[in-house]
């Protein structure tokens, strides 16, 4: 039991979490891509700034600039600065739900980027900046791990990582290989490791498929691998899992249950044969992959969190 | 109180100081920090005071100042030397911080009942019956234990003469103890051989000592009570201290959008439906708990809460009118209430204080307008406030006016001398006045923690420890029976 507010705070702090961890990224992988001055270059600057949702893809010819405003733009909503900041700030709401050592990390991370330095250390080492942030939002998620109970509120924080996290790669994968786009497809070796690296898959894809860069297995991997935890498929496992521990705690299940939502497209994914949806196209198929995750969200929220009064008065 | 005032003027009397004896001579309590300090360096103090801070930030320990362009957190200046208390000096403040409350508990039962002191006559009936604090939606309602103020900090100033005397009773919602708490953390990692070897009382167990004072509101009808929190939500200023008493109680944090009431029971919306909830420690005021019953434009609390309440299906803690017990004017009473309800001489003095009512009180207070504090009997946190030695002559006569034409609203006090304790200013050890506020819990009996919230005046010479006015505090240890003590 825990209060419905308070559930919809670790959820947000999760889903910004992730979004921020993804973010950072993007960011870093393009500012890398930079010290190439390659026509891959900015095909996968392009990409990063597709994936991040923005319009203006002009950018792509000043990755620095598009960078820098990424991570510290207060303005755009969009920025990791605004994703930490909202973390925090939900955080903050729920500081008595989450232990001192995972406030603590949260607070390290919005206290260096909101300072005054904070600009002169992106302007000093970019890479390395985002590269901290990264390793901090990594420590924030073990220290959670490590100190809080696993219980409902954890199950709540993790959903929302998942969801997020399942709706990035969605998007990430949609954008670098979906079908349709006026774009020719990615071929180039290096802007195939520039989406790995992006989804953080550089070096778990190595051990599984070596050195050979294929769009086919890379789009294989990030979808449908079992083990690997940013994988679309692995997250819908997660989902599954930590939903039906909320479900069987609240004791409300229907046939319309985001339980029930998560299993269907847990076994969607489990069951998917890579032929079969080459087949379909990848682009129709992370369609429905990313409505299915909105579908969720939504029911996530009528079962636990803004449900009639109502239904729920004592008799 | 009195009746004559005296003429006596003040004397420009020394005020006392924590560590010096008036021929400079360290008190033996504060032997052992004293022989620390001597062995560190200003660049040392200075370090251990820049870690202080950054433990309070890192923790979130910030108020946050809006302005006109953005808007920043600030930590309360928390200074790293500690204000110590001897055990015997302890043991007065605490049978007399214990005698107050229940005498004013006792007075708040009674004018919520029989009214027998206004009847007696030793409290005017209109002084109590016209204050703004006064709650008649109040009259007649049970409240366990006759407890209505379960939470009380009081502030305590230590006179020249080394005597603590009560300048307020907090008993509405006081704050701080997240403070008190935080400081002793603090000081604890900054000072461990000291404060090993000093043998401070613990003050570990307000948590706990909170929730059961609270559980102990409800226990004659619910065997295990839900209790919660309610805080007016994030943006308010001591909402890390409602987050931080809910965390380390186990207890739920609400804001007023998690109630709903319903046939008069009170309930939160959890994941699981509705929850009933017993005991509410709530962190808002009286005027925004229920639209209802008190301010019609207030979304911070439930509407229907006072109805359940005065159903007796929730308890509310501290009860709504608890303040005219701790009204400016009733403040002078106080003395008489103790004598009133136990039969017993009063262990903890009152400041001297004038009450403009009074005709001849008047007349002297007039007399005496640059040598006086003037205070608004309803206003709180500085306002309406005329600090005579440092006011001009206009606001004097401004002042003056404003007295004879609205007397019942003032009363008078002397210039207070705080005491001053040592602080580090810049790398050097100085004195900064300071006051003590502890902190008291009444349920089924009076608790009172063995330590407080020393607040500082920060800018030399200053005499306001207010947060918003340049305050700061510090930790504050009392010391175990024989440390400490003189002879």
């Amino acid at each position: 039991m825990m209060l419905a507010r308070v559930a919809d705070s670790l959820y947000w702090i999760g889903r910004y979490v992730e979004r921020a961890e993804h973010m950072c990224r993007l960011s870093d992988v393009m500012l890398n891509a930079t010290l190439d001055r390659s026509e891959a270059a900015t095909q996968v600057a392009r990409i990063a700034l597709a994936a991040v949702g923005d319009p203006d893809l002009a950018k792509a010819h000043n990755p620095y600039d598009a960078a820098q405003a990424l991570a510290l733009d207060r303005e755009d909503d969009g920025s990791i600065y605004s994703s930490i900041a909202r973390a925090r700030e939900n955080a903050r709401q729920v500081r008595d739900q989450i232990t001192t050592e995972t406030w603590e990390r949260l607070n390290l991370i919005y206290l260096r980027m909101s300072g005054p330095e904070a600009a002169k250390a992106f302007a000093d080492g970019s890479q390395l900046f985002l590269h901290d942030t990264i390793a901090d939002l990594h420590l924030f998620k073990g220290a959670g791990d490590a100190t809080m109970s696993h219980g409902e509120g954890w199950s709540f924080l993790l959903l929302g990582v998942y969801l997020e996290r399942a709706q990035l790669i969605g998007s990430l994968l949609e954008v670098a290989f979906g079908e349709g786009r006026k774009r020719r497809p990615i071929s180039d070796h290096f802007a195939l490791t520039s989406v790995l690296r992006m989804g953080c898959a550089l070096e778990p894809y190595l051990r599984v498929y070596t050195a050979e860069m294929q769009r086919r297995y890379i789009l294989k991997f990030l979808m449908l691998d079992e083990d690997f935890p940013r994988s679309i498929r692995f997250c819908t496992q997660e989902i599954e899992t930590h939903l039906t521990a909320i479900t069987r705690h609240a004791g409300i299940s229907g046939p319309a249950g985001p339980d029930r939502i998560a299993g269907r497209l847990r076994a969607r994914l489990q069951y998917a044969d890579m032929a079969e949806l080459e087949a379909q196209g990848a682009t129709a198929f992370l369609k429905t992959v990313l409505e299915e995750c909105s579908t969720i969200h939504r029911a996530l929220y009528d079962a636990f969190v803004a449900y009639p009064l109502e239904d729920r008065l004592p008799a | 109180m009195r009746d004559e005032p005296t003429a006596e003027a003040e004397s420009p009397l020394r005020p006392y100081d924590e560590m010096l004896t008036p021929d400079s001579q360290v008190r033996p309590h504060y032997a052992a920090l004293d022989a620390r300090l001597a062995t560190l360096s200003p660049a040392e103090l200075a370090e251990r005071q820049r870690t202080q801070e950054r433990f309070f930030l890192l923790q979130g320990i910030t108020f946050t100042v809006y302005g006109a362009e953005s808007s920043t957190e600030r930590i309360i200046p928390s200074d790293i030397l500690p204000r110590i208390i001897p055990s015997a000096e302890w043991a007065r403040i605490e049978a007399g911080l214990k005698q107050r409350l229940q005498a004013l508990n006792t007075f708040l039962a009674d004018i919520y009942s029989e009214q027998q002191i206004l009847m007696d006559g030793v409290v005017p009936r209109e002084l109590v019956l016209q204050a703004p604090s006064y709650r008649r939606e109040m009259q007649n309602l049970y409240v366990p234990h006759k407890a209505y103020a379960n939470v009380c900090g009081s502030d305590l100033i230590r006179q020249p003469s080394g005597e603590f005397a009560v300048l307020e009773d907090n008993l509405r919602v006081p704050s701080g103890v997240s403070y008190m708490l935080a400081n002793r953390e603090a000081s604890r990692r900054v000072f461990p051989g000291t404060f090993r070897g000093a043998g401070v009382r613990s003050i570990d167990r307000y948590p706990d000592l909170l929730l059961s004072t609270l559980k102990s509101m409800a226990a004659d009808w619910r065997p295990n009570p839900q209790v919660v929190v309610l805080t007016p939500g994030v943006y308010n200023s001591a909402y890390y201290e409602h987050a931080y008493l809910a965390r380390l109680m186990g207890a739920p944090l609400v804001e007023g959008r998690d109630l709903v009431v319903h046939d008069n029971m009170v309930y939160m919306r959890t994941t699981t439906g509705l929850r009933r909830i017993d005991v509410i420690y709530r962190r808002v005021d009286d005027d925004f708990i229920d639209p209802l019953t008190f301010r019609r434009d207030s979304s911070l609390g439930a509407a229907g809460l006072f109805n359940a309440y005065r159903a007796g299906n929730v308890v509310i803690c501290n009860a709504p009118g608890t303040g005219v017990a701790d009204d400016k004017a009733v403040y002078a009473y106080v003395p008489e209430i103790i004598r009133y309800y136990l039969g017993e001489e009063p262990i903890l003095p009152n400041i001297e204080t004038f009450l403009c009512r009074e005709p001849a009180q008047l007349s002297h207070v007039l007399a005496n307008l640059d040598k006086l504090v003037v205070k608004a009997v309803g206003a709180s946190g500085g306002y309406g406030m005329l600090v005579g030695p440092h006011a001009t002559r206009a606001q004097r006569a401004e002042f003056a006016d404003a007295l004879t034409a609205n007397p019942e609203n003032y009363i008078a006090q002397p210039t207070i001398q705080l005491s001053t304790a040592p602080c580090l200013i810049d790398g050097e050890v100085e004195p900064r006045h300071v006051d003590l506020r502890p902190f008291i819990l009444c349920g089924e009996k009076i608790v009172v923690t063995p330590g407080a919230l020393t607040r500082v005046a920060l800018k030399k010479g200053s005499l306001v420890v207010n947060s918003s006015q340049g305050g700061g505090s510090k930790d504050t240890w009392v010391l175990s029976d024989g440390k400490g003590d003189r002879g």
